[in-house]
């Protein structure tokens, strides 16, 4: 067992952990500030904000110190390491740190995106000081645009180089550098070389200050207005963990969620600005039935009761049912809807909604050494994929149909041939696009006598089904997504559902006549994992943090899944 | 005490000695057949390290030591020579090069041959086109003489050395910016450890030496370790070359026994202070090294005296005379102006505190000087640099030290500057000096008119 002394106290260390001294200090809930140092990329302790003193204590027990502060970053801990983080020498240098940051800054906060998340703003707080010696004039720099989408304020800019080094040692793609020396560097792209890489958007989150911004977002809202809800991104099989975050009823941006088996501390740009199609203006609303040709509103119980006794109806006729489940659907709402299909009729067929695929998976996979410099032993590269399969649960879905049906679901092309001759086709819709299916898909399935509609967008086959009912979009309901790698992850919603607009998983639970609205996801995944062998791991709905491996084990995280205090503004943490 | 023969520079005034063959001719590459053919690089290092050679760039770090550092298991080591000579007023290692080309080789072949380097990269001095010009060419001669390429000597060793011209910029100087720069990235320091001997340039195992140090080995093969420690003072041994400049009549680069005194340079070889006047101070060895008074000119200019001064080191050896009527704000403006333009910007407290003295000094030398400008200036020096641990390289201690001297051996002279020198052009307001010691900048008990909010109330310390 190792044993370190921070602050005069001893700690164990976890087994197998690999920190440095600011990851061993959080582990045991003691802050040490930081800026330049990032888990994922190079040490180059260029802020000097991590300073602290440091010493080892030999096999006597005796403690030498080190004469001169250190950079936590830069500092290993291992058996005997000790730490001072609260002497009054550091807190000093702090001080004197958060002074220097400060002398050729704008201080602009009122009119900064920044503001209200900003490493400045919080440090200045909590470990600055309030005079400020400095009477001279201040540098001024100028504001460029690295990207049609990101702009930098190189007035802002703390030098940390955490920008430089993630697009070269994270994408490999290196458009950011420096130019000049001293207190008149920059960070600068290339002379017509935009930074617009696939991730390039993660430089704004990496930034611990207003240089580097989103011009999507800015302007938009002070930070301090919108609710952060831990959820999944849609974008593709990946499932990257976001933080969505939304303000007076629209989601203003995405943001990534640190999570060390799957996205690491990144998302890419479609999934960033993936959170469009939760505003948008045209989402489906209310409920409607086909009737002389036209579809005509209809009131929320009145439009179940005459479904229900369609339904019915049809069914005492013995008619067979075809029932299409997107992948867009969680693992709950698939698992609902399947069973609710499943007691309707034993003369069902399952199959899974189209799965679109674009281009080639997309892999980012830094190592220990391409573009990083210093001691990289402590660095855990994790690759990133961006996948071409661009739908969130093709892996849930398929598992509960091929559990409840008994075999594989039928494919979207299958299915659409299929349709002709069958008489019900009940659809299970959820995919933020409007264009998931075509209008001659949508004829296609017109051909069964009887098609019902269950979607957040107006589609093709919204135009033309029978019945056709809202849901919560992929923004407004919560539940569960498995993702390429068989990996089960909890998602939130961001949004309360749209004005008269149900989740699916309340209509289902009226539709069968069993359980009362609003009904918690969780229950329903509890009852999945117990009927579903393949779910057994998320047993009673509870799902882990960074989620669950559904069919192996998982490696040990040695960083212990550090999330870094800028990505999120997680500074609240200790 | 013998008399001292001079050997660094003892070709100098032989253009001729260019030629690979004069210099064969006058004994040379006798040292490097000697080292190659009976020695064995550990031979080589031990006695290196018996001669207590120290480097010769700044650090005085011991140069046998240095080599002993490379891992025993390494399969490939380079050797970078350090001819960046950035330091103001230093321009031995140009004398080195310009004017004995082969003896730098020897010395470059008989160190790789001790650290087992096939490949040497000496990084010159980007203003150093002569330089550069001599050495490629000489290069090129040692090689068709069998001094350097394949199999050298019959020994088996095998060394190319290859030229790399800096960019003009004196951070490339410190050795891990300079094995960063030799990559073709930009001269920024990098963090140690891993220090160069573990993980150099392109991440392989490397040495990093002054051509002044490389020069001496050949010597040191050739005449031995006693003979080395024969000159000097304790800790200090062997050759030195001093550039004197400045405000002397007589600017020159002498080879002298280390541990020769200010006063010895003034006048026994720079021919005194210029137009007839007195010496006021001296910069040791580079600016960065701090400040000297007149009544520390008899202090041996070595490693380990000149330290009780109050300076950082002897640095380049490089001593630059300031005649009696130079004023020392003068001396930090330029000093200051220097290390603000020069910081290579990574470190929060170089990158800011360069600049912030610098504008400092500017002002205060115009005329807007405060007293308590001397306490904050003396706060913001004593927390830059690796002194005090807050940066990763020495620049930021070689910008602090000229104003650590300044303001504890000068103070009386700056308080009376800032007294005597008040121009209201270049005076902070009053507002700006009680918001910096944190004050209010209203007088107590005052209110102030806030538009949209009427009368604001009363303002207190
Ligand atoms: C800012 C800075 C500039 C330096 N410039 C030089 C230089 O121009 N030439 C040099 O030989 N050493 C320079 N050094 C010292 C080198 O880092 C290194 O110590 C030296 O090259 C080692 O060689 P030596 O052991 O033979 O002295 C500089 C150091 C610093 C911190
Ligand atoms: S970067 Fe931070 S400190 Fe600077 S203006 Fe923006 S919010 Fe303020
Ligand atoms: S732009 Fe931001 S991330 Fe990049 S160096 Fe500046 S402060 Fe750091
Ligand atoms: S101390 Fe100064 S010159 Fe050296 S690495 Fe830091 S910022 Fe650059
Ligand atoms: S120096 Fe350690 S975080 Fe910047």
């Amino acid at each position: 067992m190792a044993t370190i002394i921070i602050d005069g106290q001893n700690y164990e260390l976890p087994e197998g952990a690999k920190f440095n001294a600011i990851q061993a200090a959080r582990h045991f809930g003691i802050e040490i500030p930081y800026y330049c140092w990032h888990p994922a990329l190079s040490v180059v302790a260029n802020c000097r904000m991590c300073e602290i003193e440091v010493g080892t204590q030999d096999a006597t027990g005796e403690i030498k110190m080190l004469p001169r502060l250190t950079p936590g970053c830069q500092t290993p801990v291992r058996d005997g390491t000790v730490l001072v983080t609260d002497s009054s020498k550091v807190l000093e240098h702090r001080k004197n740190i958060m002074e220097l940051l400060l002398i050729n800054h704008p201080l602009d906060c009122p009119v900064c995106d920044q503001a209200g998340e900003c490493g400045l703003q919080d440090y200045s707080y909590s470990h600055g000081r309030a005079e400020h010696r400095f009477v001279e004039e201040r540098n001024v720099k100028p504001k460029k645009d690295v990207s049609d989408l990101i702009v930098l304020n190189t007035d802002r800019c703390i030098m940390c180089t955490r920008c430089v080094r993630f697009t070269r040692e994270i994408t490999g793609t290196a458009e950011l550098q420096i130019m000049r020396r001293g207190d008149h560097g920059e960070i600068a792209i290339f002379p017509d070389q935009p930074l617009d890489n696939p991730l390039a958007g993660n430089v704004v989150d990496l930034c611990p200050v207003g240089a580097l911004l989103d011009k999507d977002f800015l302007h938009n809202q002070r930070v301090w207005f919108l609710s952060k809800h831990d959820t999944v991104c849609t974008g593709c099989s990946t499932g990257c963990n976001i933080s969505s975050e939304e303000n007076a009823g629209k989601v203003w941006r995405h943001k990534p969620r640190h999570n060390p088996y799957v996205n690491d501390y990144w998302i890419c740009d479609e999934g960033r600005y993936g959170y469009k199609a939760a505003n948008a203006p045209d989402l489906l609303a209310g409920n409607f039935i086909l009737d002389a040709g036209d579809h005509h509103g209809v009131a929320t119980d009145r439009f179940f009761k005459r479904l229900n006794e369609d339904l019915t109806h049809r069914i005492l006729d013995k008619q067979a049912v075809l029932a299409i489940f997107s992948p867009f659907l969680s693992v709950e709402e698939a698992y609902a809807a399947a069973t609710w299909v499943k007691h309707l009729t034993n003369r069902s067929t399952l199959a899974m909604g189209p799965v679109p695929v674009v281009g080639q998976d997309q892999t980012f996979a830094p190592d220990k050494m391409t573009g990083r410099s210093g001691d990289t032993s402590f660095l855990m590269p994790r690759p990133f994929t961006i996948s071409a399969e661009k739908v969130p649960n093709k892996a849930g879905v398929s598992l509960v149909l091929n559990q409840l049906q008994g075999s594989e679901p039928l494919n979207f092309d299958d299915a659409l041939k299929q349709a002709e001759s069958t008489p019900i086709v009940i659809v299970f819709g959820g995919s933020p696009n409007s264009d998931w299916i075509t209008v001659d898909q949508a004829a296609l399935l017109r051909k069964a006598e009887r098609v019902i509609l269950f979607d957040s967008t107006i589609n093709a086959l919204a135009d033309t089904a029978d019945y056709v009912a809202a849901i919560a979009s992929f923004a407004e309901k919560a539940g569960s997504y498995v993702n390429r790698d068989h990996r089960l992850q909890h998602f939130e919603a961001a949004l309360p559902t749209r004005e008269g607009v149900w989740t699916l998983l309340d209509i289902l639970a009226i539709l069968s006549g069993n359980g009362r609205a609003p009904i918690q996801s969780r229950s329903i995944l509890a009852e999945a994992a117990a009927k579903i062998p393949a779910l057994s791991k998320a047993k009673d709905g509870a799902v882990p943090e960074f989620g669950v491996n559904l069919t192996g084990k998982d490696a040990p995280i040695p960083d212990a899944g550090f999330k870094d205090d800028w990505t999120l503004a997680n500074l609240a943490q200790i | 005490m013998a008399a001292f023969e001079p050997v660094l520079s003892r070709n100098w005034n032989n253009p001729d000695i260019l030629s690979v063959m004069t210099y064969e001719s006058m004994g040379g590459y006798a040292a490097s057949r000697k080292a190659l053919t009976t020695m064995s690089p550990d031979n080589v290092v031990d006695l290196v390290k018996a001669s207590e050679l120290r480097g010769r760039g700044g650090a005085g770090f011991p140069t046998g030591l240095k080599w002993s550092f490379l891992p025993k298991d390494r399969k490939e080591t380079f050797m970078c020579i350090n001819g960046d000579e950035s330091e103001p007023a230093t321009f031995n290692n140009r004398y080195l090069v310009e004017k004995d080309p082969h003896q730098f080789i020897e010395g470059i072949l008989i160190g790789c041959f001790a650290t087992k380097a096939n490949t040497a990269y000496v990084y010159l001095r980007f203003e150093y086109i002569k330089a550069i010009h001599i050495l490629e060419k000489a290069i090129a001669e040692a090689r068709a003489a069998g001094h350097l390429g394949k199999n050298i000597y019959g020994s088996g060793f095998d060394l190319e050395i290859w030229c790399h011209r800096g960019a003009g910029a004196y951070i490339c100087g410190e050795e891990t910016g300079l094995i960063e720069s030799l990559e073709g990235k930009r001269g920024w320091p990098r963090i140690k450890p891993p220090f160069p001997a573990i993980e150099g340039a392109f991440r392989k195992p490397t040495v990093v030496n002054n051509i002044e140090t490389l020069a001496c080995v050949p010597h040191i093969v050739e005449r031995g370790a006693d003979w080395f420690k024969s000159m000097g003072t304790p800790k200090s041994y062997g050759p030195k070359l001093y550039t004197i400049s400045g405000h002397v009549n007589k600017q020159v680069c002498v080879e002298l026994p280390m541990g020769v005194t200010t006063n010895q340079l003034l006048e026994d070889h720079a021919g005194g202070v210029w137009k007839g006047r007195k010496a006021k101070a001296a910069v040791p060895g580079g600016i960065s090294m701090g400040i000297l008074k007149k009544e520390e000119f008899d202090i041996p200019l070595d490693f380990e005296e000149i330290r009780k001064t109050g300076c950082l080191g002897l640095g380049t050896a490089a001593v630059t005379i300031m005649d009696d009527q130079t004023r020392i704000i003068d001396y930090l403006y330029n000093t200051t102006r220097f290390f603000a333009h020069e910081s290579c910007g990574q470190c929060t407290p170089c990158r800011e505190g360069t600049g912030w003295l610098y504008k400092t000094v500017k002002r205060i030398r115009s005329g807007g000087g405060r007293i308590e400008d001397l306490d904050l200036m003396s706060h913001l020096a004593n927390n830059m640099g690796i002194t005090p641990g807050t940066t990763i390289c020495g620049l930021a201690d070689g910008a602090a030290w000229p104003i650590k001297n300044a303001l504890a051996k000068y103070r009386d002279e700056l308080e009376d500057f800032i007294k005597h020198n008040q121009n209201p052009a270049y005076k902070i307001t009053a507002g700006q000096d009680a918001i910096s010691k944190g004050q209010s900048p209203l007088p107590t008990n005052t209110s102030m008119f806030v538009p949209g909010i009427g009368l604001a109330k009363s303002l207190s310390n």
